[in-house]
Order: structure tokens, then sequence, then C-alpha cells
């Protein structure tokens, strides 16, 4: 991450702790409406790399205040949507693995256990997609200006990925917390319930399966290959 | 392993053109045989096409050019592959030399086993094998017995290797042997460079449920191979197999294997498909474009010369999860007798026989899970 990406994002971290206390406030007064907007019109100048920063720390710290729909377009929710449930869900795993890691029954760790180190494997793998799919989509949206109709494959692919991971991640989250993860008081209901609810927000699983399907099925089975590679390609050859 | 980001694959040159090109070539090049062939290629053997392919420039491209290699770099092989595979070319002859062999004997073997071995295998006709399983050892590799006692003449070889990939076709086996005796575990093993015609190798196939001669046992009985076969450092052989299990496990064929079935898919359900089916085809398209991102950033990684172990072995598990489940699925929404006569219904029962192995061959889900929770913090 580049320097002046790491002060925006340590910059929303400290906004984000007071807006968890007062609301979106001051989120707004810092200026975050402003992220996309061009430095000559008096903005950040930021890019959708931004973006997906200062979301996946506002899907941790913030997931219940509007801070996406300041930011972007409507026609960018669902993209903004997938940046949220990538910090959401990797918070949901620092938090899994904290809680194995200290622990103990039986005389060790929970996370000395074979079955609840799988158990985490397979939501890291989840989690890695999915901050993966965000990423990627960054790259083409920002290759292409933030068009929203030119970055629709990665839009629909990354949003159907980010969606499918939700059970995966907030189950295994769970079990592997224990009753402990099903309390008011523990932090974990704080990112798993949002993911719940992002997951039906801005196209559930189905809708963007369907788009996508049926945008693939036009291109034919070669045509997909080529679709892919000529839109990472034109990524490369823009950098 | 918090805060992954991608890494962005940028190789030099153009690379929009090197695709064109490669596509060009195989349209002319590639042999137009069975269709199931075209599934699971990278075991499809075929020498001739290896061959042409060499002579193309298409086979140890990163190597350095002094041995015939093309001195290219590791993403523009990469997007070689890709292509490769995605076409479902039958690259099997080559494909362990090309992937690994090459690589691993630039890297720690002398100049005289460069010289020795690297022209051939850039020419597609010296096709490579690894000996790393025997009956003992598994997933628990470090259980390795096979050894090798120094004599004044050269190595001795004694043991057993099981599971091997293609020594029936190749010439060369790198294997992984214990030098040092009374050695236990991971110490006291190293890599030997073995010409698959020293006399003393018995070779017998093993027939997999597919019906298909892919693995074999390879017998050493008192086998004496030079001085001069031993690769690297004597005692590292466990260091540089597990360098050489990361070549290994975040390639593109780790979710391309079944493509061929997802395109046929495409095709059979014309432009305008009914629901389950779009549905599907837009699920696992999601799910091939995430891999192709996570697996491009992984070989980004490497090439710029870190280790990215763990993201290499999540590619491996979600990519043989996704070509593993992706037969099950088709079968599941497309109604197709099993001996439905179609490019579809064929690749269908032959990747539907075929995937039980992608989640074992290269390291098991298991062992593969272990090292990402290794990753984690947990082990």
């Amino acid at each position: 991450m580049s320097a002046a990406r790491e002060i925006l994002c340590d910059t929303a971290r400290a906004v984000f702790a007071e807006a968890a206390m007062a609301g979106v406030a001051p989120v707004e007064e810092a200026g975050f409406a402003l992220l996309l907007v061009a430095e000559d019109k008096g903005g950040f100048g930021g890019d959708w790399g931004d973006v997906n920063a200062v979301l996946q720390v506002a899907g941790v710290m913030v997931p219940d205040l509007p801070v996406a729909e300041l930011i972007v377009t409507d026609a960018l929710l669902p993209a903004a949507t997938v940046s949220l449930m990538a910090g959401a869900m990797g918070q949901a795993l620092t938090l899994s693995i904290e809680h194995v890691n200290t622990r103990q029954q039986f005389g060790r760790p929970l996370g000395k256990f074979q079955a609840v180190q799988q158990s985490l494997a397979v939501m890291a793998c989840e989690v890695r997609a999915v901050e993966a799919a965000a990423g990627a989509l960054a790259a083409r949206l920002d290759a292409v200006g933030l068009d929203p109709a030119a970055a629709d494959f990665e839009m629909a692919a990354a949003k159907q990925r980010a969606n499918r991971a939700v059970g995966l991640v907030t189950s295994i989250a769970h079990q592997v917390h224990g009753a402990i993860g099903f309390t008011e008081e523990y932090d974990l209901h704080r990112v798993t319930v949002p993911l719940m609810r992002w997951r039906g927000e801005h196209g559930n699983d189905a809708y963007w399966a369907a788009k996508l399907g049926r945008q693939v099925a036009g291109l034919g089975g070669q045509g997909l290959w080529g679709a892919m590679t000529s839109r990472s390609d034109d990524i490369f050859q823009s950098v | 392993m918090q805060g992954f980001a991608l890494y962005p694959f940028d190789p030099p040159g153009d690379v929009a053109a090197l695709r064109t090109d490669l596509r060009a070539w195989l349209a002319v090049n590639q042999p137009q045989g069975d269709i199931v062939a075209r599934a699971n290629c990278w075991a499809s053997f075929d020498a001739d096409f290896s061959r042409a392919l060499g002579a193309a420039g298409y086979i140890g491209m990163t190597l350095p050019t002094r041995y015939g290699g093309g001195d290219r770099h590791p993403l523009e092989r990469y997007v070689v592959i890709e292509e490769l595979l995605a076409a479902g070319a039958p690259v099997g002859a080559h494909w362990i030399a090309d992937r690994q062999t090459g690589p691993l004997i630039v890297r720690y073997g002398s100049a005289e086993q460069c010289e020795r071995y690297l022209p051939g295998i850039v020419r597609g006709e010296l096709y490579a094998c690894i000996g790393l399983s025997e009956p003992g050892a598994g997933s628990d590799l470090a259980a390795v017995r096979t050894t090798a006692r120094e004599t004044t003449e050269g190595w001795r070889i004694n043991g057993q290797k099981i599971w091997t990939t293609g020594a029936h076709f190749s010439h060369i086996m790198l294997a992984l042997v214990r030098t040092e005796e009374g050695s236990e575990r991971n110490a006291g093993l190293s890599q030997l460079l073995i010409d698959l015609d020293t006399p003393g190798i018995a070779i017998r196939p093993i027939i997999d449920m597919a019906g298909h001669h892919d693995f074999n046992e390879v017998f050493f009985d008192d086998v004496l191979v030079p001085h001069s076969a031993l690769v690297g450092t004597r005692g590292q052989g466990w260091q540089q197999v597990t360098a050489e299990l990361g070549l290994e496990r975040s390639g593109p064929e780790r979710y391309l294997s079944s493509h061929a079935l997802f395109a046929a898919l495409i095709d059979a359900a014309g432009a305008d498909p009914e629901p389950a089916v779009a549905v599907l085809i837009g699920e696992l398209t999601a799910e091939m474009w995430t891999l192709r991102q996570l697996s491009m950033s992984t070989a980004a990684k490497l090439a710029a010369g870190e280790d990215p172990m763990v993201e290499a072995s999540v590619v491996k598990e979600l990519g043989n999860a996704f070509e593993q489940d992706m037969p099950r699925r088709v079968q599941a929404i497309v109604d197709c007798p099993w001996d439905d006569p179609s490019d579809l219904g064929r690749l269908l029962r032959a990747l539907l026989i075929a995937s039980p192995s992608f989640s074992l061959r290269g390291g098991t889900r298991e062992v593969i899970r272990g090292i990402i929770a290794r990753g984690l913090g947990l082990r």
C-alpha cells in the first residue's frame, strides 16, 4: 500500500472511531464525500484503490453507517459493498484466530486441534478470495475511469463471489467462537450480522449469477476466455 | 497472513501480442483429436506436440539462452501456460520438466547437469518425473526410506517410489532419497537426478480408475549413478523440495483442469440459457475469475522473489475445490445420460471420474489446509 493510502487509512480509522459513537456526521465533516472528487475540483483526487482501502476499514469499524453511500454513486454501490464485505470478513477471521489461540479447552488452546485448524483454513481461503475479488475489481474500475458499465463483468463476479463466501465465513467464525460469539457483548456479531445483510443488498447471489451467466452465454465457450484475458490485459497496458 | 493485497501481475512486453501469436500457432498446430483429451490436459501425453511447442519457443521460456531457453520473464511464461491450458493443449509429456525440473536444475544444478539436460527439456524432447512418494511416504513425505549410499564409484540407490506420474515415458527422475545413514525425518535427505535407463531400475504401471496409465511404481535395485547425479547440496533435499512444491501449487493448472467442460457447458447452453443454467454459468465464472486473480497475484509474488507458500496453498485449495465441484454441479443441473455421446456428455463423464484425484495430487487437501493453518499462526 502506498504511503498516501496508509495515511488515508489512518485518518479513516480515527474518524470512524469517532463516528462509531456519534453517527455519520464526523465522516461527512472529515470530507470523505470528496474522496473520489478530482483535486482541481476541491476533492481528494482518490481512485477506487483508495475507496477499497477505506471501505474495508469501514466494514470493520462502522458497518452500520452509510459511509459507502457518502462516497460513491448508486451504480457503484455493489462494488463498494464488496469492499465492506472484504473488510468485515478479514475482521471475522482475525477475531476467530485470536479466540482459538487464547481459549483453552481439554488442556490446550482450541487452535491446536486439527478439526479447528482445518475449519479456519477453509474460512481463510474464502476471506482471501473476497479480498482478491475486491482488489481485482478496484484495478478494473480504475483502468476504465470508474465506468460501471465497463466494469460490469468484474462487478458481477466480485459481488457474486463475496456473497457466496458469507455463508462459510459467518458460520465458521461463530462455530469456532462457541457461545461467547453469540453474545451481544462480544464483537463478532458487529461484523457477521452486517455480512448477512450485505449479501442480500445490491444484488444477492442469484441476481448476479444470472446476470453474469447471461453475459457469458452471449460470449460462448471460447469467448469467455478471450474476454477474461483481454479485460485483465487492459489493466496491465494502462498501468 | 493478515492484510492480503493483490500483487500486480504486470509482465514485460506486449502481453496481448504474446496471446495472439500463441493462439494463432495453436490454431495450426494443436491436434484436433478427441475432445476428452482437452480436459485435464496437463496429463495428456503427445510427444509430437511437445516437440513442435519446443521448436516454437514455448518450453523452457525462462531458462538461460545458453542452454536454449528463452530468458523470458516468469510472468510471460505464465501467460503462455494459461493459454495452453485454456485451449486444452496436450502438454503432459513435457509438463513436469518445463514447470519444475528445468527451473530446479538451473537453481541448484551443476553446470554439467545444466548442459546435459536443459537443451533437451527446452526442445520438448526430454521428459522428467518426480520421485517423492513411497509406499510408506505419501502425505508424510519426510518418511522417505529409499537410500543412496556414496561409494567410490558413485551413489548406490535402493528402494521404491510410487505414484510416479509419467515415469514410463520420462528420461530422468528427480528423486528425494536418504543419503545420510541413520538420519530421520526431513534431515539427511538429498535430491538425485537419475537417468531412468540406468540398469537396476524397474518401472511398473499402475492403472487408475479411469483406465489410464499415468502413474507407476519405480523400483531401485542396487542402482549405480555417478557422483555428479547429486543436485544442489547434500543433505538439503528437504529444503530444495519444499521450494520446488511452491512452483507446483499455485499455477493456472489448479483451476483450469476442467475448463474444457465449462466451455462445452457454455456452448451447449446457447445464447439464451434457461435460468438454472445461466445461474450455474454465472457462479462458475465468478469463481474462475476470482481464482485467476489469486493465481496471477501469487505468480507475480513468486516472480518478485518472495515466498508465497500460504497464498500458493490457498490457490490450490480453492482451485481444486472449483474444478472438482464443477462436473458435479453440471451433472446436478444439466440432464445428461451417463453414455451421452455429445462433447458435454463425454467431458462430464471423464471429469466426474478423474476429479477425485484433483485434491490428492500435489499435496492432499488436508495437508494443504494444514499449511494454511500454520500460516494463520495456529500450528
